[in-house]
């Protein structure tokens, strides 16, 4: 198991989340964890850079799930950046790839 | 602590009047004071005491630490005083036990008024410039013949009793008083009584002082009791036409003689 | 005071006895006195010597001249005996006039000291005054000796005794110690044994807790999968289920049951997450399933049931929880057996067809998301019609996600499903699931996550109703 590393940066547009490692049943919950606690604003843009990911199950999806319902809650937006192929596969297979906005890169600009 | 159970304390004589102290020396308990105690007690109050380890002591009050020093005996001395409450006592004490009223007088001063020493010695080992009548070698050979032939000492004594058909009660009280002994604590007193040097402290004495020593003694000899009376600014020598180390045995009636004239010329 | 008469003749006649009798008679008082088997002395009263015999002289080493008038008795003595006779002998002899075998030692001239025994009187004048000491010296050397000896003896008694009851004492100390530390190793032993004891009593309590958990794990567990199959006219069916953790609750489910019209309907799908929170996911979506499906038997409006409970019951609560799932709807009656099998999928690996000619194809739904995670979530649907020989494998994507190469790093994939489906192709539900029983069992430590299969099919031959197979598992 690969430690979960959380990086926080923020943007103009809002909070950028470099999230690497494993996303699995006992790492997730402190992604969960992280994301309640981050403020945003009403028209801000949640970044998830996935880039870093390494592993990610059932449970690291229902955490992304959680970010963007977060988000919504808040009235802003949360962006998938950089998502790993095996994920975008598994994402494409369950039909989130409709649900999450998927980026390639992070930078917001981009 | 029962002190007058422990010391063997007993008093004689004229209730209202001064406190003689009588003191035994080494080997010997109260009863050397027999033949002069009748001739003070008319006059004085006298207080005759054991030393722990002799006579009719309590034995198991003896500790080999408190007794191997003449301060030991001093300390039996204060208790007998302060158990009779007794204050301005004059203290006669019988060769080393001369020593041991010098050493209560320090102690307790209040206790002590005036000292007799019958035959002192400050010091029984002859030193440079002092005669004390005893070579170190001397010494020696009397704690080896203590050490090695108690029986023959104790077995000495048997005969007295037998031999004594005038007064047999001295001579039972003295054998069983010698018997009675333990060897142990004998060998003590006597290492404390023949090794001690308590010249320095005979610096100390201030209270009257009476010096009696005798025309031949083998014990002290006479430069001993010159010794003594030179040390003491406040004493006076008296030297009894007797012989040997025990005046108030071999001479009673001169020894209390020579008492009460002291006391006499206090007053 | 020679021949002092009186002493009778001993024998009375025989001339040897006479002459030896002669010289006793002819010894003189004077040489009785000077060679006496013992020391005699005279002192005044002061002790001053004035008369000593030969035989003490000659004991002590001494001349005459140097004793008499010049020495006194206590110098003829050691310290100890002078100061004995000091301070005893002679107050006594003062007082008593006499005394009798005294031991005192006296001194050697050279060195050297004599033991004796003495013995004296003072003698006293007409007028009762005392004037002299007369005194008898008895050699104790021989007494003394053994004097010494019982002392040397009772010193060595007292010593030996002494050692023994140290000894005794030791011995009394070591079997003390020795009985303190056997009842220390008695009470460490009893400690151990019933430390032993409960450790074994936890490790029974454990088994047994264990034994017990295991077994409501597996009294829940098929309250989520059914331990049976029901029988389908004109359909086999087989299922296996392979559990990643023995003693944790599966994540997968499936079932099978009929609805109204002589229609069955089935599903399989996957929850999220493991554990007793995913156990009660497993069971709500399962009975919402079969409510649902009663209810009205077309599979999306089923699943959009099941996608609204969830939705509400956890996702709309901050708490998103999802699965999923493949359901479907079999209408028998086709021409010659035939099945009309329509699905719907949210979010679920396609369901793949094994035909009858030996070909293998997915069936897509595509567009169809996870259940759960959005109020009215797109969901996929598709139709198929099974004829004799065809089957429909669905499959959780514990095999397709199994890990497969020497790193265990590659997935094994759709393609690879399907391509395993076609070289097995045709095959019945049974003959299927055994296949891919035996592809999951390949991939060993490769598969870490639970997986369900469940093959429904129509025979190849027009035949009686086959009996259905229990889960493998």
């Amino acid at each position: 198991m690969k430690p979960l590393t959380i990086d926080h940066r923020s943007t103009a547009t809002g909070p950028v989340l470099r999230v690497a490692g494993d996303l699995d049943f006992d790492q997730a919950p402190e992604l969960r964890r992280r994301i309640g606690l981050l403020p945003l604003a009403p028209g801000q843009c949640l970044v998830l850079d996935l880039s870093g990911l390494e592993f990610c199950d059932s449970s690291g999806i229902t955490a992304l799930l959680a970010a963007r319902q977060h988000a919504l809650a808040a009235e802003a937006d949360a962006v998938l950046a950089a998502v790993p192929a095996n994920l975008l596969r598994v994402l494409t297979l369950v039909g989130l790839d409709q649900v999450f906005t998927l980026r390639p890169y992070s930078d917001p600009a981009s | 602590m029962d002190i007058r159970r422990r010391n063997n304390v007993n008093v004689t004589g004229r209730d209202d009047a001064p406190v003689l102290l009588l003191a035994h020396g080494f080997g010997c308990d109260q009863n050397m004071w027999r033949l002069v105690v009748p001739a003070l007690a008319e006059r004085y109050r006298v207080v005759l005491f054991d030393y722990v380890g002799s006579g009719g002591s309590d034995l198991s009050a003896w500790s080999e630490e408190r007794y191997a020093s003449l301060h030991g005996y001093a300390a039996d001395v204060v208790d007998v005083c302060e158990e009779l409450d007794v204050r301005q006592a004059v203290f006669v004490g019988h060769s080393v036990s001369a020593m041991v009223g010098v050493l209560a007088a320090q102690a307790a001063p209040e206790r002590i008024g005036a000292l007799v020493m019958v035959t002192p010695s400050p010091c029984y080992i002859d030193d440079e410039g002092y005669r004390g009548g005893f070579s170190t070698a001397d010494i020696d050979e009397l704690l080896d013949s203590l050490e090695a032939n108690y029986l023959g000492w104790s077995s000495a004594m048997a005969p007295v009793i037998m031999g004594n058909p005038e007064r047999p009660e001295l001579g039972r009280e003295l054998t069983n008083s010698f018997c009675a002994t333990d060897p142990d604590m004998a060998r003590v007193f006597a290492r404390t009584t023949f090794l001690t040097d308590s010249r320095e402290d005979l610096k100390s004495v201030s209270v009257p002082t009476l010096v009696l020593d005798c025309e031949q003694d083998a014990i002290a000899p006479r430069e001993v009791g010159a010794y003594v009376h030179a040390a003491i600014p406040s004493s006076h020598l008296v030297t009894l036409a007797a012989t040997g180390h025990c005046p108030q045995l071999s001479a009673p009636e001169a020894t209390a003689e020579a008492i009460l004239d002291f006391l006499e010329s206090r007053q | 005071m020679c021949r002092a008469g009186g002493v009778p003749d001993p024998a009375g006649n025989g001339a040897g006895m006479d002459a030896a009798f002669t010289a006793l008679l002819e010894d003189s008082a004077e040489d009785l006195y000077e060679s006496a088997p013992c020391g005699y002395l005279s002192t005044m009263m002061d002790g001053t010597i004035a008369k000593i015999n030969a035989t003490l002289l000659d004991w002590l080493g001494l001349e005459r001249e140097a004793v008499v008038g010049h020495r006194r008795f206590a110098d003829l003595l050691t310290v100890g005996g002078r100061l004995y006779h000091e301070t005893h002998f002679a107050p006594l002899l003062r007082m008593q006039g006499e005394l009798r075998g005294v031991a005192l030692e006296m001194r050697r001239q050279g060195g050297g000291r004599l033991p004796v025994l003495v013995s004296a009187v003072v003698k006293h004048g007409t007028g009762g005054e005392p004037l002299l000491i007369r005194t008898t010296v008895f050699d104790a050397s021989d007494r003394r000796s053994y004097e010494e000896e019982l002392l040397r003896r009772r010193k060595e008694a007292e010593r030996v005794r002494a050692e023994a009851e140290q000894a005794r004492v030791e011995a009394e100390q070591a079997r003390v110690e020795a009985e303190r530390a056997r009842a220390e190793a008695e009470r460490a032993r009893a400690e151990a044994e019933r430390a032993h004891a409960e450790a074994d009593e936890a490790r029974r309590q454990a088994e047994a807790d264990r034994t017990r958990l295991a077994a409501a794990l597996a009294v829940l567990q098929q309250s989520l999968v059914p331990d049976s199959l029901p029988a389908v006219p004109g359909l086999e069916t087989a299922v296996h289920y392979h559990t990643a953790a023995p003693d944790q609750l599966g994540g997968d489910f499936y079932d099978l049951f009929p609805v109204a019209g002589g229609r069955w309907a089935f599903f399989l799908g996957d929850v999220c997450g493991k554990g007793p929170e995913a156990a009660s996911l497993t069971s709500l979506t399962r009975y919402t399933l079969r409510a649902a499906a009663h209810h009205d038997p077309e599979p999306a409006s089923a699943l959009a049931t099941l996608n609204a409970v969830l939705h509400d019951r956890y996702t709309a609560g901050g708490d998103p929880r999802y699965c999923t799932c493949v359901i479907g709807v079999v209408e028998p009656g086709g021409e010659h057996g035939s099945v009309t099998v329509r699905i719907a999928s949210g979010g679920h690996p396609p369901a793949l067809v094994l035909r009858s000619d030996g070909s293998a194809e997915y069936l897509p739904t595509p567009g169809g998301l996870l259940v759960g995670i959005l109020p009215g979530a797109p969901i996929g649907t598709a139709e198929t019609v099974l004829a004799p020989g065809d089957t429909l494998v669905l499959y959780t994507d514990g095999l397709t996600e199994a890990r497969t190469g020497p790193g265990r790093d590659d997935l094994y994939g759709e393609d690879a499903l399907r391509a395993f489906g076609a070289g097995h192709a045709p095959a019945g539900p049974r003959e299927v699931i055994t296949a891919l029983t035996g592809l999951l069992e390949s991939f060993g430590e490769g598969l870490d996550d639970d997986t369900a299969l469940l093959a429904l099919g129509v025979p190849a031959a027009p035949s009686p109703t086959r009996p259905t197979t229990s889960p493998t598992s």
